[in-house]
């Protein structure tokens, strides 16, 4: 059995490596990072209608259209975990990595944090410029704001790594990854408020990790909440993120050996 | 510097190795030889860490791969048969990475990559995505990786695969030198004429078991029986004959063992008769590696693999056509 060795300098040499494949192909980021910004300015008009009458406060929209799009797009990027390591299959390189002198907890380390800097990246863009674009007022802390977001990041992360656990190639990944994120930020209030969803709907709203990002974002933007209202929403996705992890690491291998396009 | 002990590995039904052991000293190159499916690259893999054994020990420098495969690895540099780089990184950032977990950093790191490159002739390639390589400079990278640590011992599996004689000649002038520094070498190869041309000893698989171990001119002089071998166009001729002509009928031929195989060519196709005419070659086995398969196997190296035997073969077996 090997045993759990983590050195950060070797960790670092896997993230600075992934990172320099994300400088060599950014597409996926900046695409998934702007385009939000567009969808936003389209239904923007649509939720002020739709969450005035409800909270009867004074809204423009961005209340529900920024944090809504940026759940949903953010989850767009669940699947970037698996993907780094389908491509290392695709490309031969895993079993190379496998006899690097990096042991696995060191791999899975290093490879994780790009992804985990992406979604932090592009969460940040998106409330700030959505935010400056569409006249978001955050009436509570922006600090527990960053800190729901933190939580939100790290379960998307441990439900990629689930993912990737889960899935034999890379068709089934991309599936999973691109289905369940429109799925799943839909059923959790992203697309429309829970509150204008189909009971059905409403619930199992609070089963998806969606849900609790999105009732922390409101709980401060609509009602002034602070990092003790964030409470709530982060240790439940502190719970989503344990189970996910808990099942990557019993399901995943690191000898496993997956299909890539390649 | 690397112990191999009774080593079993199956796969369901099929027995890819079979209590196989082997030692390769510090400064030795073992060509590790077997057709395709013999079970090299799955002994290179277990001793490289990336399986486990059903069965028996490795240790590489003294370290049990099994109970610490992360320091036994630290002592390893593996180049699979698979070629795997990173084809959107430059060359230099495919060395850097490997380097980097290794622990290089700074002058020491660029140095090495200096050196590694200038080895390998990849040099003028380092600025440049692996992509955009040709097949033979990929595989030059692929290589150059394995050893920018600067392993104890070296794994290379079926390293010449695809690659043009500039390439092959490069790859093993490296190879020599490493092994002179003090490396030990273990080089998977079905070409037999490459491990003889590298001066290696040997070890031979067949079938998952280690059948012959020892340098090369020992191995020859022990097993590489010169022959005769005949093929022909229809059924083999008659068991009388074949008794007659003192030969042994294996894989549809005929082989006959004899001092002076070209000699004995004239006599056998007299001794023939009206069998002579459905002759479609002669083939005259010189003693060398490959007559040494023959002898100890009694196939011809590659007959399972019928797309490669004609290329292992060459210069191995002189082919007379018969019209």
């Amino acid at each position: 059995m090997e045993r759990p060795n983590v050195s950060p300098s070797r960790s670092a040499a896997v993230a600075r490596h992934e990172l320099r494949l994300l400088r060599r192909d950014p597409v996926f980021l900046l695409t998934f990072t702007l385009m939000p910004l567009i969808v936003m300015a389209f239904i923007k008009p649509a939720f002020r209608y739709l969450i005035a009458p409800q909270q009867g406060i004074s809204v423009n929209g961005s209340e529900q259209a920024v944090p809504g799009v940026a759940v949903m797009f953010s989850m767009f990027l669940v699947g970037n975990v698996g993907f780094g390591f389908f491509r290392e299959y695709g490309w031969g390189t895993w079993e190379r990595v496998r006899a690097s002198w990096a042991s696995p907890a060191e791999v899975m380390v290093g490879k994780t944090v790009v992804p985990m800097l992406q979604s932090a990246i592009q969460l940040t863009i998106l409330f700030g410029v959505g935010g400056l674009l569409f006249g978001l007022h955050v009436r509570g802390s922006i600090l527990a704001l960053g800190l729901v977001a933190a939580a939100f990041c790290v379960c998307l992360i441990s439900l990629g790594l689930a993912l990737l656990a889960l899935c034999k190639t890379i068709m089934q990944l991309n599936a999973f990854a691109n289905l369940g994120a429109m799925v799943l930020a839909g059923i959790g209030g992203s697309l429309a408020p829970v509150n204008a969803l189909p009971a059905w709907a409403r619930a199992i709203a609070p089963i998806t990790p969606s849900y609790w990002a999105m009732r922390g974002f409101r709980q401060i933007i609509l009602h002034g909440g602070g990092p003790l209202a964030a409470i709530g929403p982060i240790g439940v996705l502190a719970a989503f993120s344990v189970g996910f992890l808990a099942f990557a690491l019993r399901r995943f291998r690191f000898e496993d050996v997956k299909t890539s396009f390649a | 510097m690397l112990e191999v002990v009774g080593l079993t590995k199956r796969y369901g039904e099929t027995t890819a190795l079979s209590g196989v052991s082997v030692e390769i000293a510090s400064g030795e190159i073992v060509g590790l030889l077997g057709p395709n499916g013999a079970g090299k690259t799955t002994l290179v893999s277990i001793v490289a860490g990336l399986r486990r054994p059903d069965a028996g020990t490795v240790r590489v420098c003294g370290i049990d791969v099994a109970t610490d495969p992360i320091s036994a690895r630290r002592r390893l540099g593996l180049a699979p048969q698979e070629l795997g780089i990173y084809p959107i990184l430059t060359v230099e950032e495919n060395l850097r990475f490997f380097a980097e977990v290794a622990g290089l950093r700074g002058r020491p790191l660029r140095q090495r990559i200096t050196e590694v490159a200038e080895a390998l002739g990849i040099t003028p390639f380092l600025s440049r995505q692996a992509r955009f390589l040709s097949g033979g400079e990929k595989r030059r990278v692929h290589t150059a990786i394995a050893m920018v640590h600067r392993p104890s011992l070296l794994l290379l599996d079926e390293p010449t695969t695809g690659v043009d004689v500039q390439t092959r000649g490069r790859l093993m002038e490296v190879v020599r030198g490493l092994a002179a520094d003090g490396a030990a070498v273990c080089y998977s190869t079905h070409y037999l004429p490459e491990v003889e041309a590298l001066g290696a000893s040997v070890a031979i698989l067949d079938h998952g078991e280690l059948i012959a171990r020892g340098p090369v001119e020992e191995l020859v002089r022990a097993h590489g029986r010169a022959a005769l071998e005949l093929t022909f166009e229809g059924p083999l001729p008659p068991e009388e004959l074949v008794t007659q002509l003192g030969a042994e009928a294996s894989d549809g031929r005929l082989r006959i063992y004899a001092q002076e195989p070209a000699l004995e060519a004239a006599a056998v196709l007299t001794r023939l008769g009206d069998h002579a005419h459905r002759l479609r070659s002669i083939d005259i086995v010189t003693p060398s590696l490959e007559a040494v398969f023959l002898s100890l196997t009694g196939r011809r190296y590659g007959a399972q693999d019928e797309a490669t035997s004609e290329a292992d073969v060459d210069g191995e077996a002189e082919r007379v056509p018969v019209s």
